[in-house]
């Protein structure tokens, strides 16, 4: 009997390899914001794209968590980003010099959907109804922009209360296809989540719209970009964070840009940023 | 008035009070029903709602995915199989070097003491959210949150096994034997298994924390098996849970002591990535990161400032402390119902295996884990934590309850089994029981604080909260209210365990 578990131990040892960080590898990450595979899919094309285009080793490091993600950006796992508006505005001051150079071309424009149960006999409306007081709410992340800081931030607007005062109970989902989920089961009876996730998931046909629908959509502020560290062009050769920002904004394959789902990529810079700095700094987010 | 009679009035003299009496068994009886009480009283302040509207389907749904599971949707299993039980071993390896010398001083040191109970009374998981910030996703990360909190149940639990080494053959020593020849040669020997043993079961505890490590991000089995559960993905789930049991289960042949060498050896390849360590962020956040910024600079007002703006704790620790009591007792009712299911003097053959299957089953589900799956079918009040708890902590007493009952030898025979439950059996494993649950409430209310990352209302969930926002200062506090709280509930709990009680 122990012998023959002998070559399980042996198999444990001889099939693995150990990843090892490779000094010239050049790394990116993404906020975990929608399912894994949904993410795994699209990182892993774009380092592809990457690679062809910067003649350097690429690789995708996905993460657990927004908080991962910025962290992964200070400690210089990864160089390069895919951060909402906060998680971007957290990582750019934690690492000087780091710049946004570009967004989707939907993020200068961003939005939030508030999304109902059938059961609450909401309806779309123009502001927020008075009769979702005492209902049960969700955001997304704890520190995503379209699915915490914004909707956080028209709640408060409206109803001149916290979120925890207006609804009987609030939870934080974790991302934008778990709130989708748990609303259309109806376990929260509202959710707020990202716009584009929404009308992607209702393009491929994924949402049951008898169950969960759209009652309100906030107005419009600036999201995603990518956010490069500063040391780049010190590692990587001068001119390499201009490589890199010309690269995103040429990319052009239908087949990538869908996967965002984006319709193309344009510039973006630091400054864009200020009216979320603000926003989160009067929410207590950042100080 | 008719006159009384006598054996009426000798009764009247001596009203019989119910549980009255010093004899050990009343005292322990009182003792649970105590605490049961406790529990009823402050079972209303617990929000224990249901919030999914169809958790059964959803139940239904995982069960299938947990019989019929899909092995072939697993990435990179054997990788990821290797990394938990590398980062296992050398977590355990790692805490027991450290350890080992502090038990030797654990006795005479206040200040070791002391800092033992506090790396102990803070989880891996918080251990490794901290890591995370200076080391980021990797190894380093992995093994400092596995090796400091054990090193600090090393050093205590040691330093209990070495007290309790009989004494005659170092007595019997000529005066003047060096101290370390003394240890050597008569007090190691004497400890050795014991130590072994207790070492075997750390390093099962670890292949659990390992795989929990993988909640936060770190590739062990865990992270696929948190984004598996998280998106419904139940047969893959499902297969990542049996490839865990398997690993638990083939233990004793795979982890065999002659392989130890080799596996410690050969894993070492195996952990990975190695960060490039940045001195100057770990001395940031060591320095200043961590510490509350007002004070760094010096400003007094901004200082009171900085705590009024801490939200209010007292309502996260009070849950924290009630899952703590209500998963304790929970646990306690569990191992009362759940342990003749494994014990030989019950049942038949099959019921007592699958009795055993279902302890071993509930024991090597990590809190954590069982906590995340009830949550995804309950939703997130105190309700799946609670349960979680009292399966989990409860299966593990009762399989330790069965196993001290089936070295236990009955005189009586022909008794019914209530009988030998009530009148033979109960009696003599349950001054153990109780005293095995005292010293696991330690544990219970560390496990309490954790699930808040969960998003259930305890202390986890507000130290979450402030690492997700960057908060280091505010994060690093509350960790510390944590492990005071920790202390305090372990000191009460010693001091409340029936005296004169061993767990067996």
């Amino acid at each position: 009997m122990r012998l023959a578990f002998a070559p399980l131990s042996l198999l444990l040892l001889a099939g693995l390899f150990s990843p090892s960080i490779l000094a010239d590898t050049f790394r990116f990450t993404a906020i975990p914001d929608e399912d894994e595979s949904r993410l795994v899919e699209r990182f892993s094309k774009v380092a592809d794209y990457l690679e062809e285009k910067l003649g350097v080793e690429v690789e995708y490091v996905p993460v657990k968590s927004y908080g991962a993600a910025v962290t992964a950006f200070r400690n210089d796992q990864v160089q390069l980003a895919w951060f909402g508006g906060l998680s971007g505005v957290q990582a750019r001051r934690l690492v000087p010099d780091s710049q946004a150079i570009a967004q989707g071309a939907e993020d200068a424009a961003f939005k939030t959907y508030f999304i109902a149960h059938e059961s609450t006999g909401l309806d779309a409306s123009n502001t927020l109804p008075d009769d979702i007081q005492g209902m049960t709410f969700t955001f997304g992340a704890k520190t995503s922009t379209s699915g915490r800081l914004m909707p956080d931030y028209y709640l408060r607007e409206r109803f001149s209360e916290a979120p925890e005062k207006i609804f009987s109970r609030v939870g934080f989902s974790g991302d934008h296809s778990r709130t989708l989920a748990l609303v259309e089961a109806g376990t929260y009876d509202i959710g707020a989540l990202n716009y584009a996730v929404w009308d992607a998931a209702m393009q491929d046909g994924l949402v049951d719209t008898s169950k969960v629908h759209v009652i309100w959509e906030t107005p419009t502020y600036p999201d995603y970009q990518w956010t490069l560290r500063g040391d780049a062009d010190e590692h990587y050769g001068d001119g390499f964070s201009e490589q890199v920002r010309q690269a995103l904004l040429d990319m052009d394959d239908p087949e990538l840009l869908e996967s965002f789902p984006r319709s193309g990529f344009i510039p973006a810079d630091n400054p864009m940023y200020a009216p979320i700095e603000d926003v989160a700094e009067s929410l207590g987010l950042l100080r | 008035m008719a006159a009384t009679p006598i054996s009426e009035l000798a009764l009247q003299d001596h009203p019989p009070r119910l549980l009255a009496g010093k004899s050990p068994g009343m005292r322990l009886a009182r003792h649970t029903l105590t605490l049961i009480a406790l529990a009823l009283l402050v079972l209303p302040f617990a929000d224990l709602h249901v919030l999914s509207r169809a958790p059964w389907g959803e139940l239904g749904r995982i069960a299938q995915g947990l019989v019929l599971p899909h092995f072939g949707s697993v990435e990179s299993p054997l990788s990821a199989i290797g990394l938990t039980v590398a980062v296992a071993l050398w977590g355990t390896l790692a805490g027991m070097i450290m350890g080992f010398p502090l038990a030797l001083v654990f006795s005479r040191s206040r200040f070791v003491r002391a800092g033992c109970a506090f790396v102990r009374a803070i989880h891996e998981l918080f251990w490794a959210l901290l890591f995370l910030q200076v080391f980021g996703l990797s190894a380093l990360t992995a093994l400092a949150a596995l090796a400091i909190p054990y090193a600090g149940i090393f050093a205590k639990v040691y330093a209990e096994i070495l007290e309790q080494t009989p004494t005659a053959a170092r007595d019997a020593l000529p005066e003047g034997t060096g101290r370390l020849s003394r240890f050597v040669y008569t007090e190691l020997p004497l400890a050795f298994a014991q130590l072994a043993a207790y070492t075997r079961y750390r390093f099962e505890c670890a292949l659990r924390s390992s795989v929990l490590l993988g909640f936060v991000g770190l590739p062990t089995l865990g992270y696929q098996l948190e984004s598996a559960f998280r998106e419904g993905r139940y047969f893959e789930a499902g297969a990542v849970m049996w490839l865990f049991y398997l690993l638990i289960a083939s233990l004793p042949w795979w982890a065999h002591r002659r392989l130890v060498p080799l596996l410690a050896l050969s894993s070492l390849f195996l952990l990975g990535p190695w960060p490039d360590i940045d001195a100057s962020l770990v001395w940031r956040f060591v320095s200043q990161d961590i510490w509350p910024q007002p004070l760094l600079a010096g400003d007094i007002n901004g200082l009171i400032d900085w705590l009024r703006e801490i939200p209010e704790l007292l309502p996260v620790i009070a849950n924290t402390l009630l899952l703590g009591l209500l998963g304790s007792v929970g646990a306690l009712l569990v191992a009362l119902t759940l342990w003749p299911l494994a014990s030989h003097h019950f049942g038949n053959r099959l019921t007592q295996v699958a009795g055993k299957g279902l302890l071993i089953f509930l024991r090597s589900t990590p809190e954590l884990m069982l906590a995340f799956v009830f949550l995804l079918l309950l939703g997130p009040s105190l309700l799946p934590a609670w349960l979680a708890l009292a399966l989990h902590n409860g299966a593990l007493i009762a399989f330790l309850v069965a196993r001290h009952a089936d070295n236990l030898k009955l005189d009586m025979v022909g008794l019914p089994a209530s009988g030998k439950l009530g009148y033979q059996l109960l009696p003599r494993v349950y001054p153990g029981m109780l005293a095995l649950l005292y010293y696991r409430a330690e544990v219970i209310l560390r496990e309490s604080a954790i699930l808040g990352m969960l998003g259930i209302a305890t202390l986890g969930y507000v130290i979450d909260d402030y690492f997700q926002t960057l908060m280091f200062d505010v994060a690093f506090l509350l960790l510390l209210i944590t492990a005071g709280l920790n202390i305090l509930v372990d000191a009460g709990a010693r001091r409340l365990r029936p005296k004169g009680i061993q767990p067996s």
